[in-house]
């Protein structure tokens, strides 16, 4: 191992080292949870963006004493984290009105953890045009917020100059992605998993160096002699950033080539509109092209007609990735991804792709089980 | 007493509690006929609504001759009945998870029944749930079901459906004041509202008639507001109507705002408290312990609980959950969604303030509100294990109350339809224990 995926694999086993550094440097570092945080605004007002998450390692045990066992496990495990003090390294956090859960953590973090800085961008449900509206000037309101916090306005030129930032990082993303189109991938989705980990660890320019260099290494990859073309599959749901449930699917010899995650396309499979009003292009590209399905997309019709504006994306995903299966996975007591089960399973095993259904703890809870199911699921695909 | 001993030994059906006022016990017969308006209006062809609680929108189907159904009730109904396993099996057997809304879950289940067997599920409750016209949910800070069932509902209904946005700001700001972001949300809820009215001409080809609107919208605030002044003679003591009673005088306001019927249901309902108090009639004949609901939905499958708290001398004289809502409109507000909007904003952010200046909690501070009007003892939380929206931080909750006010606390665990996750005998010695806290507590008072 060499190069960039040596580095990532630095990170991702010790994703809090870098912003401690900056922060030592003076830097400010602002943690945030969830892809709907437009982080161009934190980049532009030189601020440290560093996305929160749980730990697949550490048991929960202070968090019991704060938010019930029937709150989303991610969720509570951050809380967990942050109420040990492993988040002291922040200087604030701001997190988006996405769900049930995040609106009570937001709550509990204000409350309990201690912070110079604390913000909730409140994101429609919807896409009419009054929410467009409204989320323009709530990104108004958390930009004024910031400049208030830094002692700085926020110019035009650097907010332009972080969407450019971001969007090169959604495409290098989108770029790595696209070589996994190869069959074998040249990098598998463990690797996927961590790179993106580390990514999101990282200011937004450290991190396009860092996945400039992983581009170049694994596109030099060539296929192993004797490497086994496993089946490939899709993974749809709630993410997290650990690798751990990748890496024991691939474990058994099948290949994760494309998801739609929390922690993988979803926060790149778009890029932000570079308008004259950035605001109003920020918002609009949040709100509508983050496929999280906390956002309600009006029925255009028929219930066939609503599965495909709803989940023909996935179809896309699963064609241009020659996806022969799809493994619906969520953390229990995600209910905006509960609630559509039915229909997702619906609509791609109406699409000729097998579904396998899994939900789960975080962490996970018996990978032995697991493995039993996703192998009996890779046989029955393959 | 002798009737409450009964209540809770009658045996395991007995899910309803026993109700002390004569207004509270009409409400049943008020259910039936919002079915039955229902069922009337399937017959005739006229539209049907589904409708959420507390979605600050009903003044708008109510001038626009909706017929609404509340799929949360029917789920309560059917709690109380001792008849929602069967729709929460089902849905269940179609892939929505256990651990989702159980008001959700059942109703999608029966929705699912119905659509199977192209009629309605054999012996339902109140003759059952009617297919709707439109489902109307809506997009708030809490409560993801609110969309997300009725557009999982929609693979059985059909029914095409509207999400209104209803946002309002959160407590905690570091560099942003409430009053900088007030401006932008009341428009933001006038336009969705706005939005919800062109929806519906839409949808039923009916036009809105804005006098009309303007009408039930004064109707609904003066409901609003006498609904509000009878519970303020609440805090009289011996209380003069509890929780359980409450708990059925709340569905005019949720589910027939904006009606003669719900104003005339309020006004009498302050009759009758005021009478009561006048009086001196209580609840129970020896009340030793005043207690506070907190903002928890309540096991619809075993109210009988609220009787077995009284035959231990405990009675609840109020509760946060289901009370009626206070706001102030600016004089100059004409146009009625304005008003509707700002009953919803000033309903949400009256304690934002006070809260960011005290204990950081808005719910919190609503119960210290009530424990000092109401002369609360103590306050009983209920943790319903399937509802994420008012169910979690209660322990948070509990401790900030906890810091500002020294009362004792018990938690109940439940649920809001399903009876596997209750446990009546583990309940009864929570119960019991709590009893004898109080009781020392109130020892220890000089």
């Amino acid at each position: 191992m060499s190069g960039g995926m040596a580095l990532v694999e630095r990170i991702y086993h010790n994703r809090g080292k870098r912003v401690r550094e900056l922060k030592a440097e003076g830097r400010k570092i602002i943690g945030y949870l969830c892809s709907l945080v437009p982080v161009e605004l934190l980049t532009a007002a030189d601020l440290v963006p560093y996305r929160l998450t749980g730990s697949m390692k550490e048991p929960i045990t202070e968090a019991d004493s704060y938010l019930e066992t029937i709150a989303c496990p991610f969720t509570r495990s951050a809380f967990d984290l942050a109420i040990k003090g492993n988040y002291s390294f922040l200087d604030g956090y701001v997190m988006p009105h996405a769900c049930d859960n995040i609106v009570k953590l937001y709550d509990l973090w204000a409350h309990n953890i201690e912070h110079t800085y604390g913000h909730f961008v409140n994101v429609p449900h919807t896409l009419s045009p009054p929410s467009l509206e409204f989320f323009t000037a709530e990104l108004s309101t958390f930009k004024t917020s910031l400049e208030r916090f830094t002692g700085y306005d926020i110019a035009a030129a650097a907010l332009r100059r972080s969407v450019r930032l971001h969007n090169q990082q959604r495409a290098l993303v989108r770029r790595l992605y696209q070589l996994r189109r190869r069959d074998p991938p040249p990098i598998s989705g463990t690797e996927m998993a961590k790179v993106l980990a580390a990514a999101v660890s990282l200011p937004v320019a450290e991190a396009n160096e860092l996945l400039k260099s992983v581009i170049s290494e694994v596109g030099d990859r060539s296929p192993l002699r004797g490497q086994k073309r496993g089946v490939r599959l899709m993974i749809y749901g709630t993410g997290n950033e650990e690798s751990t449930f990748i890496e024991m699917v691939e474990g058994i010899g099948a290949q994760v080539v494309i998801d739609d995650l929390c922690f993988g396309t979803r926060p790149y499979w778009f890029e932000v509109e570079a308008t004259d009003d950035l605001l109003s292009g920020i918002g609009k590209s949040y709100l509508e092209k983050i496929n999280c399905p906390r956002t309600y997309r009006q029925s255009p019709g028929s219930h066939q007609e609503d599965l495909e504006s709803r989940f023909s994306y996935l179809h896309r995903l699963a064609r241009d990735f020659n996806v022969k299966g799809a493994i619906f996975f969520t953390l229990r007591y995600c209910d905006t991804h509960c609630f559509d089960a039915p229909d997702v399973k619906e609509y791609l095993e109406g699409k000729g792709l097998p579904v396998l259904r899994i939900e789960e703890e975080y962490p996970l809870s018996g990978i032995g089980r697991l493995r039993t199911r996703v192998e009996a699921f890779c046989e029955m695909v393959s | 007493m002798e009737h409450l001993f009964k209540a809770i030994t009658e045996g395991p059906k007995k899910t309803t509690a026993e109700k002390s006022s004569e207004i509270s016990k009409r409400v049943r017969r008020m259910v039936k006929d919002l079915a039955q308006k229902a069922h009337e209006a399937r017959a005739k062809g006229d539209p049907i609504g589904y409708l959420f609680i507390a979605s600050y929108y009903d003044d708008i189907l109510r001038a626009m001759d909706i017929v609404t159904v509340g799929t949360e009730n029917y789920a309560g109904l059917c709690a109380a009945k001792m008849d929602a396993e069967r729709f929460l099996s089902k849905a269940e057997a179609e892939g929505y998870p256990s651990h989702l809304c159980t008001y959700a879950t059942c109703g999608l289940g029966f929705d699912a029944l119905r659509h199977e067997l192209g009629e309605m599920p054999p012996n339902a409750p109140d003759g059952g749930m009617e297919s709707p016209t439109v489902m109307l949910g809506t997009g708030m800070m809490i409560c993801d079901p609110r969309y997300k069932w009725y557009q999982a509902a929609q693979r059985y209904t059909g029914a095409p459906m509207h999400v209104l946005g209803l946002l309002s700001p959160p407590v905690h700001y570091t560099h942003f004041d409430l009053e900088e972001v007030k401006g932008y949300y009341l428009r933001y809820v006038t336009e969705e509202l706005k939005g919800l009215v062109d929806f519906l001409e839409r949808q039923l080809g009916r036009k809105m008639d804005w006098d009309r609107l303007s009408e039930v919208v004064d109707l609904s605030e003066r409901t609003t507001k006498v609904w509000y002044d009878a519970y303020q003679l609440r805090r009289a003591v011996p209380a003069p109507m509890p929780t359980e009673d409450a708990l059925n005088c709340m569905v005019p306001g949720y589910f027939m705002m904006g009606t003669q019927e719900a104003y005339d249901f309020y006004c009498q309902l302050y009759d009758e408290l005021k009478y009561r108090v006048d009086n001196k009639i209580g609840t129970i004949p020896d009340e030793k312990y005043r207690l506070l609901w907190a903002l928890n939905i309540p096991p619809w499958y075993a109210l009988v609980l609220f009787n077995y708290f009284e035959t231990l001398g405990a009675v609840f004289p109020i509760e946060v959950v289901y009370h009626p809502v206070k706001f102030e409109i600016p004089t100059g507000v004409t146009n009625p969604l304005e008003r509707m909007a700002w009953r919803f904003y000033d309903s949400f952010t009256r304690r934002h303030e006070k809260a960011r200046a005290h204990t950081g909690d808005s719910v919190v501070e609503w119960m210290l509100e009530l424990i000092e009007d109401y002369q609360i003892d103590g306050v009983v939380f209920h943790q319903a294990m399937t509802c994420r929206t008012i169910h979690t931080g209660l322990l948070h909750q509990m401790s900030v109350l906890k810091k500002y006010c020294d009362k004792p606390v018990l938690l109940l665990e439940g649920d809001l339809i399903d009876i596997r996750n209750y446990n009546e005998a583990d309940t009864h010695a929570k119960i019991d224990a709590f009893i004898e806290l109080l009781e020392d507590y109130k020892k220890r008072q000089p």
